[in-house]
């Protein structure tokens, strides 16, 4: 009998990281976790959409095989499981390939607007007086700004000179530019909301001892923004971003509906436009692209307030 | 009378009011200069004409400039239209050389109705159903309530009319789906009161539904937040009910900042206007301002862009003036 009194492995004990804590407590928020499988399943979507879609997207003649079928405005059957549309396009195959567009839509919206908020929201919140001043009172006019009419005219005017249905080819992806017209037009008229938010959080970690220290080591401004500040509040970002891809993907699909999308790029909002005057009839036209649409923004806004949850727990009970 | 006058001339109240008006200038002006300059970056009105008739002769086109006055130079121009659309002269539309005046004006009413009918109706019913909600957090009822205004804002507007359409319009017939005030030749039960009325439901409910959504969030986050504090702990100490704790203590704190909210909502509702109108065929500004854009007709473009935006500021004022009413800790200077 050998005794085993061999000293205990002292297990480590590392500390959780905060992301770790946070992803704990996101798991057992089960509409954030709802949220997030939707997410993830439109993100499944717009990668391999273009594989499932039983036809190709639009402007591709093939798109119009059930037109040449003589299947115009046939309700959903099984052959064609959503039906097909006013134009005798597979209402399915247009869902599954107008994802990735709204993906696209939402990621490059928020990205834009992300960066012009954290510049404008970090300069006025950092510095303060005039800066801050000035800053918030052009925000302000943004924010009173009856911003659709804007956006509506603005999308108007730069998509007359721009070829519709043209794509510009970026790393080996073409882009639609009747479609990222409109997504620099929505970033553009975007950010004043998230910027407001930003300058908020740097009001409130500007005043914390850690950033006063930092100041007396003599960090630059700069490093005391983007290395000390900007991760302390990159929890509230990530929701304010979860947020706004949702806003932007509605925005865009308000925008092609009323008639200002590219023809040519058939996105969800596209496809309701193309069939609101033959509503009557292809009924399931207008439903099926809404519910995607729902679903989508749901998912994103479920995400969103999960993430919220996890990450501001000062901010629940 | 004349000491009345000129006690409501000293009230603080009436300088707010003139101060917040002079406020407005710098920013309707504003506007108006993006607004101009939008056009002008789209290029002169008269190449558009041009390209749609490679025939036309340069005397018409000299006379059309004439006619528009866009043979000023683009400062002058400005100025001229600025000071026109002081005397509520809005110019002549690009599409058959009439008035603006007379595209607009029928189709602010229509407008003014709409939003105003349903922001009444929206924040009438979002107060007891969220405070409905925030007495008893994360329970089933709270749980129903959030789900459902999360549901509400994840909805595209215009598609939730479109739904609205096709059930009770097309399946069930039971209202019409376009053709507002008789615009369709027909009337519903053969009464106009009624028609109106009928005209208004669906694109009402559409409205209500979407800022009740957003006004339950916000007045049920507040409502939280307030419920814990130490004066309703003390009011619910000292055994006041619990209903009026609830709606006479803690609601009015709540409630302030939903005021805001409403201004601002009634911003994003007139300046939305787009999309319900255009759903419901409503002969409102909205939808005529699609047409317009779509049609490049700049002046009514412009126009309706000015109406738009002051009935926003508009907006905006009536509620600060309603904030200060509301919450006695603000104090006018």
């Amino acid at each position: 009998m050998t005794a085993t009194n061999t000293p205990k492995q002292p297990t480590k004990h590392r500390a959780a990281s905060q992301w770790a804590v946070a992803w704990r407590r996101f798991r057992k928020n089960r509409a954030g976790v709802f949220g997030l499988i939707i997410v993830l399943g439109v993100v499944f979507i717009g990668v391999f959409g273009d594989l499932l879609a039983p036809y190709p997207a639009f402007p591709d003649p093939k798109a119009l095989q059930p037109f040449y079928n003589g299947d115009v405005r046939s309700p959903p059957s099984s052959q064609y499981l959503l039906g097909t549309d006013a134009i005798g396009t597979d209402v399915l195959s247009d869902l599954l390939h107008g994802t990735k567009y709204a993906l696209y839509v939402g990621v490059v919206v928020t990205v834009i607007t992300m960066a012009i908020a954290i510049l404008v929201g970090s300069v006025a919140g950092y510095f303060g007086s005039w800066t801050d001043n000035i800053l918030m009172r052009i925000t302000e006019v943004f924010l009173v700004f009856p911003s659709l009419l804007f956006i509506l005219i603005f999308v108007r005017v730069f998509t007359l000179g721009a070829g519709v249905g043209t794509t510009v080819g970026i790393f080996g992806i073409g882009l639609p530019i009747g479609l990222s017209i409109v997504i620099f037009v929505l970033a553009i008229f975007n950010w004043p909301g998230s910027a407001r938010m930003i300058r908020g959080e740097f009001l409130r970690v500007r005043e914390l001892e850690f950033v006063e220290a930092e100041k007396a080591l003599g960090a630059s401004n700069r490093r005391i923004i983007f290395r000390h500040i900007l991760p302390n509040i990159l929890s509230s970002i990530i929701v304010v971003a979860s947020l706004t891809i949702a806003y932007a993907i509605l925005l865009e699909a308000g925008v092609s509906f009323l008639g200002f999308g590219d023809v040519n790029t058939m996105t969800w909002g596209q496809v309701l436009q193309n069939n609101f005057s033959d509503m009557r009839v292809v009924w399931w036209a207008e439903l099926f692209p809404g519910l995607a649409i729902l679903i989508t923004v749901f998912g994103f806004n479920l995400l969103g307030d999960g993430l919220s949850d996890a990450l501001n727990p000062r901010l629940r009970d | 009378m004349l000491t009345k006058l000129r006690a409501l001339a000293q009230s603080s109240m009436f300088r707010y009011v003139i101060r917040r008006l002079l406020y407005m200038i710098p920013v309707v002006i504003g506007i108006s200069i993006i607004a101009f300059i939008t056009m002008y970056a789209a290029g002169n009105p008269i190449n558009l004409i041009k390209a749609g008739k490679p025939n036309i002769d340069q005397a018409t086109i000299d006379s059309l400039k004439i006619y528009y006055g866009l043979d000023q130079p683009i400062p002058i121009q400005y100025i001229s239209w600025l000071t026109n659309i002081i005397q509520l002269d809005f110019g002549k539309s690009l599409y058959g050389g009439g008035p603006v005046n007379g595209i607009i004006f029928p189709k602010i009413w229509p407008t003014i109705e709409l939003q105003v009918v349903s922001l009444l109706i929206a924040f009438a019913i979002s107060i007891p159903i969220a405070v409905y909600s925030a007495k008893k957090p994360y329970s089933k009822q709270d749980i129903t309530v959030t789900s459902f205004s999360l549901f509400g804002v994840s909805m595209p507007t215009f598609w939730f009319g479109l739904v609205l359409i096709i059930v009770f319009s097309f399946t069930l017939g039971w209202l019409p789906s376009a053709g507002s005030k008789g615009a369709a030749g027909f009337l519903w039960w053969g009464n106009s009161a009624f028609d109106a009325i009928a005209h208004l439901i669906l694109p009402v409910t559409v409205l209500v539904y979407v800022s009740l959504a957003q006004n339950i969030r916000l007045i049920r986050a507040n409502m939280l937040e307030v419920l814990r504090s130490d004066y309703i702990l003390a009011a619910r100490a000292s055994g006041i009910s619990e209903r009026k704790v609830v709606y006479r203590y803690a609601l009015r704190n709540a409630i302030t900042p939903a005021v805001t909210f409403l201004g601002i909502s009634l911003g994003t509702m007139i300046a939305g206007a787009p999309m319900t109108e255009y759903v419901f065929s409503w002969p409102g500004l909205g939808r005529q301002y699609v047409a317009s854009t779509l049609g490049l007709d700049f002046p009514t473009i412009m126009g309706i862009t000015m109406i738009i935006t002051v009935m926003t500021l508009i907006a905006n004022l009536v509620m600060d003036i309603l904030y200060v009413y509301i919450d006695p800790r603000v104090r006018i200077r």
